[in-house]
């Protein structure tokens, strides 16, 4: 890159910079499909999702059932509609329970330092020792396949998953908001915001957190797309979301004995529906990246699962 | 010296800390493990006799130092289901996901960091562009599809591999690996995708260091100057594969679902479906400390290769 040319992401507002670049557009369009299936699902799917229907079992892909039916004649298609709501559930809760925590400890451990940036810091580290996929497994495991009944709540099992994913993805938005916090807390206005007496919470949510922001939006788009991964392996091993309800991994495991019958649609389709969307998660992070924080290669630096 | 020894001591403190949160995590649930193994028409007594026996009617620090002592001598315990010896389960499951996890990290090795070099010697050109394809597929595409869709293409439509299932060494070398073949694709794809990307990052910032200019403007050859490119930009890259290896083993398990492998995912599922609490602890534990192990390995390698960070 050369120093005279001033990149145009530079120059654009940030939403644009994304637009403009395949990857990010590409990314930018599939998120959004994704969420509008989740959102609007009773809207667009064309059959109750978990309707049995034998006499219209293992159908190809037609008028009626635009991508078939399984093997107890319920429409993929719409269980493909469905299943993008535990999908994008697992993947945006637990990054937004990772967020909170990660943006809590890194950034009080950058303005405390001392003694609680070793405490923090060390946790940190520790919670990032632990693979969390076996972890996943291990979690649903231990406390039991079903739902969990809270008081008067009842939440489905895949919410272990959630709060084990989100306690795991801590770390990693921790280290790069203590990374840029640090930078920030050195800086000029900080000094400036304590002279004019500003406290220090007000500080460091009101000033720092808005320029530390970048690299954590980056991370955790990024880690949506881990998120959805883990969901959709666990749900195909029977640890996830529990039948009949829909989701992609539970169609691919029901729909693995026609691989070799020949029902092509019936693991085809919910196969390419978790690797577009995680491809979509991928290039909006990658995207992301290119445009606030360009020195990093685009694929490099990502949370290995 | 001190710093290698508290890297192990501190790897060691995880693993207990693990164990105890694995061991209070099975005693926090309000059911009983003898009324899982029993079954909901268990009498109040069964269910105490059943206690007693297991040693479960004991306060849990008394358990799990019992249990931790034996751990030691390497003896796991046994299954309270069917009363196996937990040691004897996972010694016939682990060298099964072990290889596996080996195959596919060579192979990922192999693939990646010549794709990686590769692309950073010729920076958005076709080859870059390719590999930059492959990375991005290769972190989307899960690796059970990726499976489902090998057996598909390469067991059912060619025939050249098995669908699944697990052929021993003892039985020839050439169905042992195919066996193998198709399982370790699936689980690798993923770590080429990785280690590429780190190895494509890592050299080219090496490329753009001053050294390499002068190196060019003496007038080395290609080849030398590509060796003291690697040994600068390897660092980041063995210590990304060393951690991979530790991951690598817990997608083994979903891969091993796939492809019906007879690997520690049969034990721990089985354990699981069954609420063998105690298998699974010891199976949980025991894939924590390879990925440890791995970590562990991850940090003295990078500080070995750059002996900058030791200080």
């Amino acid at each position: 890159m050369t120093l005279s040319a001033v990149p145009a992401s530079l120059r654009l507002p940030p939403w644009r910079a994304l637009l403009l670049r395949p990857a990010g557009l590409t990314g930018t369009i599939i998120v959004a499909i994704v969420t509008v299936a989740a959102l609007a699902a009773p809207l667009i799917a064309t059959h109750d999702p978990i309707a049995v229907d034998l006499s219209r079992k293992l159908l190809p892909p037609g008028a009626t059932h635009w991508l078939g039916t399984d093997q107890t004649g319920r429409d993929i298609f719409s269980r493909i509609v469905w299943g993008a709501r535990p999908s994008l559930a697992v993947g945006l809760l637990a990054v937004l329970i990772g967020a909170a925590g990660g943006i809590m400890f890194g950034l009080t451990a950058a303005f405390a330092r001392g003694w609680w940036e070793q405490v923090a810091m060390r946790i940190m580290d520790g919670l990032a020792s632990i693979p969390l996929l076996i972890w996943a497994i291990a979690i649903t495991g231990i406390v039991g396949i079903g739902p969990v009944r809270i008081g008067m709540w009842t939440f489905p099992n895949e919410s272990k998953l959630i709060l084990l994913i989100g306690l795991l993805y801590m770390p990693p938005l921790a280290r790069v908001t203590y990374g840029s916090a640090l930078l920030e807390v050195r800086a000029d206005y900080v000094q400036a915001r304590r002279l004019q007496g500003a406290g220090a919470s007000a500080i460091m949510l009101g000033d720092v957190l808005p320029n530390c922001l970048s690299p954590v939006i980056v991370q955790a788009t990024l880690l949506i797309a881990v998120g959805i991964v883990v969901e959709a392996s666990l749900s195909f091993i029977g640890l996830g979301v529990e039948p009949p309800f829909p989701s992609w991994g539970g169609m691919l495991a029901d729909a693995r004995r026609y691989i070799f019958s020949g029902e092509w649609w019936t693991y085809i389709f919910p196969g390419l529906a978790i690797s577009l969307t995680v491809i979509g998660f991928n290039l909006l992070g990658d995207g992301l990246r290119d445009i606030l924080d360009p020195r990093k290669v685009s694929g490099s630096g990502r949370m290995v699962v | 010296m001190f710093v290698i020894l508290g890297r192990v001591l501190s790897s060691l403190g995880v693993l207990v800390a693990v164990s105890i949160v694995l061991f209070t995590l099975v005693h926090a649930i309000p059911v009983s493990p003898a009324r899982v193994v029993l079954g909901g028409d268990a009498s109040e007594e069964d269910i105490a006799e059943f206690e007693r026996d297991n040693g479960l009617d004991r306060p849990v620090i008394v358990q799990y130092l019992s249990w931790a002592g034996g751990v030691m001598k390497g003896d796991l315990g046994r299954s309270l289901i069917d009363n196996t010896v937990i040691a004897v389960t996972i010694s016939q499951t682990l060298p099964v996901t072990l290889e596996l996890v080996l195959w596919s990290f060579c192979l990922a090795l192999v693939i990646a960091v010549p794709l990686g070099v590769l692309s950073a010697y010729h920076e958005d050109r076709w080859i870059d562009h390719l590999a930059r394809v492959v990375a991005t597929l290769g972190v989307s595409i899960p690796t059970f599809w990726l499976g489902l869709m090998l057996i598909a293409w390469g067991a059912v439509g060619l025939g050249w591999f098995p669908a699944g299932g697990y052929v021993p060494w003892s039985a020839g070398a050439k169905p042992h690996l195919l066996s193998m073949t198709l399982p370790s694709v699936s689980l690798g794809l993923y770590y080429v995708a990785i280690i590429s990307r780190m190895t494509r990052s890592s050299v080219g910032d090496v490329l753009m260091a001053d050294h390499v200019r002068v190196s060019r403007a003496m007038g080395l050859s290609r080849g030398r100057i590509l060796i003291y490119v690697l040994r600068n930009a390897l660092s980041p890259v063995v210590t990304v594969a060393a951690m991979s290896f530790g991951y690598m083993f817990g997608w083994a398990l979903i891969v091993e679902q796939v492809f019906t492998i007879p690997g520690m995912s049969r034990a721990l599922l089985n354990a699981i479906f069954r609420r063998d609490y105690l298998v699974i602890v010891n199976v949980v534990l025991v894939i924590t400390a390879m990925f440890l192990v791995a970590n562990l390995i991850a940090d003295l390698l990078y500080r070995w290769l750059d002996p900058r960070t030791a200080r």
